[in-house]
């Protein structure tokens, strides 16, 4: 539960767990709460009741430094406008997160090439964040998130901002994350063809749990299956995305 | 809502991003206003010390417009460049170009009108404190409050043309860009613009000159080098500021193993956008600084003048009579029942000068004997002398010819009157003030004394000998006024430059004082405050560059939170970019300073034969305290709106 400014519950009698290696979506409509479960997931907002495990460790528990500390090491984002750092290159804003950990420079380096390979951004390592595309941008921030090997990955909309290109692209490499390297996702989504591709959708409504449907092979079936609950789940049809799957 | 209260509403609801520079222009209006309450006052109509204090405030007030013209001049133009995605916005909307402008103008006017009324408001508040300073320093017997026009209308005049140019020219600073190009704003300009090898290299070259020709400057190049350095100096700095630095940071960039590091790769990276970003700004402010340290500097350093006024003036009052002077009976006396009128205690020892012409250099030389010269000494509460038949002493002048006579020794002949001396050796003390004695001045033996009977080569006997009347006064500063007619007959010979008439020469140090230490003081007063004005605006640059930035930076700190910053780290990282922002431009500026000082040291030893260092490093180091305070005073304010978020 949780009690903002004004005392409101934008999460009530919300219980779920994700496996290990698992890449869940979640869905709602806007004001249902996601935002407010991603920020209590990532620690930067604070519960007023219940508790939140992360391999088994309950943050909120922690002090602030320990927290800061906590999300550097178990935790990786990923957002919608990016959140590159201007200043860096695109190399400089992935080993961001090893530099705060004395890790040495080789090490560093090894990693960067690594993941910039399996991102396909090695031409790039040496711009700066505008001048790549916002697919590239993206590709970045999820080298950003990978390179410290997180245990869980909160991803915002992060194809909000994309064409739909740039968006195949980012979510068949978050899948591909996902099923090669076990990487624990969770993805909050407006984009019924961005669920589509997670393991689990998990929609919720008024902050409350409104259904869960699971992947079978099919993703085109998938896809309908998430557009069915949507209609259930109504709120704003404007929020949803009315084209079929390409 | 109407057109002009949307230009009011910009201004007022902007005021946070206007404030500091909105300050830096009420206190320069303050000042000017304070100014103009001296220089129209009844009382300053008067000649002497408040004359010198009108023309000062004179000049220092045209400083201040000038330099306020230029501060308005470039805030503007920073601060519309920081709205243009607001002005895209409204262009967008359909403002048309012409209705922007008016807008701008009237945004600008209503901003002069706001600091002309608010300073002038504040200036007259305070000009009964400043005029109490005023009174102190020149040591007038009362300085009333007076309600005038005057000062009213000449800062509202100054001001009002001022902001009319002003507002006239930043409607030119939105230039005719795209709206596309306005919409994206401010920090779309965050580009990697390679630094030039060969510019930064000049840069460093050019300042190194600089200095180098500073530390050497002599006497003779003194003059020159003061139209060949600032140019130099002021090219250089500028390349410093938008090359150099830059390449340095690349240069220390490449280092991975250092720069990849905890939070040096944020911070470093992030200090020199910043630096780039506002690499001109840092360039003026280190000018401004410069200038504001030299000029109290400069000033401080003509009080350490009056500082060292007692050594080399240890005498209360001189009175020299010359040759057919027919009045030093009178004018003796009367010096003496001043003196006993103020109920001052003194002493006083009249010495008999010959002259004589020596051989070894052909000059005239002025000559005391032993028993005047002591009597004196002891008077002094110096040391007596005995010099054998044969010897001389020299009487030093000043504090350096102290210095320069002790490595002399000479051996001449009196030619007139054949006495051979040998003088190697000098008088410890400074007796006799350096106006009122012969550069060439010895003590001698009373029997070689008497044995000088031969009047100067092409005078007669009453013009080779002179009587100094040396008066001790314990009590010297209290002098004022003593010998009042005298000091007049003096000045107006000065002033005629014609000496002829006058058979007598009188010097009342204790007066001299009061004039130099006031004179100083108001300079130093007039310069404190156009300093502070110029560091007042210095400090909003910076405050105001930091401003239009937080929206950025916030969003940045708040990402660096999330990927699992702690807060001292964050701490580090504001720490490391906000000092580079304070203390470059300000420890170049008192680099530069430095070496100014070491040349000026040059100019005063050429004039007043005294060192100014005590002097400097109070001034600057008092600079760098102010400079701390406001640091800590930004760096609170800066991280509490980055919390904020």
């Amino acid at each position: 539960m949780y009690e903002g400014k004004v005392t409101h519950r934008a999460l009530n009698q919300l219980s779920f767990e994700v496996e290990k290696g698992e890449f869940l979506a979640v869905m709602g409509p806007s004001g249902s709460g996601k935002t407010t479960l991603l920020n209590l997931i990532s620690t930067i907002d604070t519960l007023t009741a219940g508790e939140i495990l992360i391999d088994g460790v309950d943050p909120h528990g922690l002090d602030k430094n320990e927290l800061a500390l906590f999300r550097r090491h178990k935790l990786g984002f990923i957002f919608q406008d990016f959140n590159l750092l201007q200043m860096l290159t695109v190399e400089e804003n992935m080993v961001l997160p090893l530099t705060l950990d004395y890790v040495p420079t080789d090490e560093m380096a090894r990693r960067v090439l690594e993941l910039a390979r399996k991102l396909g951004l090695e031409s790039l390592l040496h711009k700066r964040p505008n001048e790549i595309s916002g697919g590239e941008a993206q590709r970045t921030a999820i080298g950003r998130a990978l390179i410290h090997h997180p245990s869980l990955i909160l991803a915002d909309e992060p194809t909000g901002n994309l064409d739909s290109k740039a968006s195949r692209d980012v979510l068949e490499l978050l899948k591909s994350v996902s099923e090669e390297s076990g990487a624990t996702i969770v993805m909050v989504t407006h984009d019924p063809i961005a669920a589509s591709y997670c393991d689990r959708v998990l929609f919720i409504k008024d902050g409350e749990f409104f259904n869960e449907i699971y992947s079978d092979e099919r993703r085109q079936t998938f896809y309908q299956k998430i557009l069915n609950v949507l209609s259930l789940l109504g709120g704003n049809v404007n929020d949803l995305s009315a084209a079929r799957l390409p | 809502m109407t057109f002009r209260q949307l230009a009011y509403r910009n201004v007022f609801r902007n005021r946070r991003s206007y404030a500091a520079f909105f300050l830096a222009s009420v206190f320069s209006v303050m000042v000017f206003f304070v100014y103009s309450m001296f220089i129209f006052h009844p009382l300053f109509a008067e000649d002497g010390l408040q004359q010198l204090a009108v023309r000062g405030m004179f000049i220092a007030e045209v400083v201040l417009y000038i330099f306020t013209l230029f501060f308005l001049f470039y805030s503007m133009s920073a601060f519309l460049q920081a709205r243009s995605k607001e002005f895209g916005i409204l262009m967008h909307l359909g403002m048309t170009k012409k209705q922007l402008n008016k807008l701008i103008f009237f945004e600008t006017m209503i901003l002069g009108t706001v600091s002309t009324v608010a300073g002038i408001a504040l200036g007259f508040a305070f000009s009964k404190f400043f005029f109490m300073i005023g009174r102190e320093i020149m040591e007038l017997e009362a300085l009333p409050l007076y309600v005038s026009w005057k000062p009213f209308a000449l800062t509202i005049g100054a001001f009002a043309s001022l902001f009319i140019i002003i507002s006239f020219v930043s409607v030119a600073f939105v230039r005719t860009k795209g709206i596309l190009d306005l919409l994206q704003g401010y920090w779309k300009t965050e580009e990697i613009t390679q630094s030039s090898k060969w510019l930064s290299a000049l840069g460093f070259v050019l300042l190194a000159i600089a200095y180098a020709l500073a530390a050497m400057v002599s006497d003779s190049t003194v003059y020159t080098m003061a139209f060949i350095i600032p140019p130099i100096a002021t090219l250089g700095t500028y390349l410093f500021f938008t090359h150099s630095i830059h390449s340095l940071l690349q240069l220390y960039k490449r280092r991975r193993g250092v720069y990849w590091h905890k939070t040096r790769l944020v911070a470093i990276a992030e200090a020199s956008v910043k630096l780039k970003d506002s690499a001109q700004m840092f360039f003026i402010v280190t000018i401004v600084s410069t200038v504001a340290f030299l000029t109290v500097g400069t000033l401080a350093s003509f009080m350490s003048y009056t500082g060292d006024f007692r050594e080399s003036n240890p005498l209360g009052l001189i009175y020299i009579s010359f040759n057919g002077n027919s009045e030093e009976r009178e004018h003796v006396d009367r010096l003496i029942s001043q003196l006993e009128g103020k109920e001052l205690e003194y002493d006083m020892v009249p010495l008999i000068v010959k002259r004589q012409t020596s051989t070894l250099s052909g000059n005239d030389v002025d000559i005391v004997r032993t028993s005047d010269f002591n009597r004196l000494a002891l008077t002094l509460g110096f040391n007596p002398v005995y010099p054998q038949s044969g010897e001389g002493i020299f009487i030093p002048y000043s504090q350096e010819s102290l210095e320069e006579l002790g490595e002399v020794s000479v051996e001449t002949r009196l030619m007139e009157s054949d006495i051979d001396l040998s003088i190697d050796e000098v008088y410890p003390h400074v007796m006799f003030p350096v106006n009122t004695v012969n550069f060439n001045s010895i003590v001698v033996n009373d029997s070689d004394y008497a044995a000088i009977d031969e009047p100067l080569a092409g005078f007669g006997d009453g013009e080779s000998t002179f009587t100094y009347y040396a008066f001790d006064i314990p009590d010297w500063e209290e002098t004022v006024s003593v010998g009042k007619e005298l000091t007049g007959i003096m000045q107006q010979a000065v002033v005629q430059e014609d000496f002829r008439d006058l058979n007598f020469f009188f010097v009342n140090p204790g007066e001299d004082y009061r004039l130099f230490k006031s004179s100083f003081a108001i300079l130093l007063f007039i310069g404190v405050m156009v300093a502070a004005v110029f560091l007042l605006a210095a400090g909003s640059f910076i405050y105001f560059k930091l401003y239009t930035g937080l929206e950025r930076d916030r969003r940045q700190y708040s990402l660096l939170v999330r990927l699992g910053m702690t807060e001292k780290e964050l701490g580090k990282i504001v720490n490391r970019q906000l000092m580079p922002q304070f203390f470059l431009p300000w420890g170049v500026a008192l680099l530069h300073s430095t070496f100014a000082f070491i040349s000026l040291q040059v100019v005063w030893d050429e004039f007043a034969e005294l060192s100014i260092l005590g002097e400097m490093v109070f001034v600057l180091s008092g600079f760098t305290i102010a400079q701390i305070l406001y640091f800590f005073l930004i760096r609170w304010r800066y991280i509490e709106h980055l919390r904020a978020s």
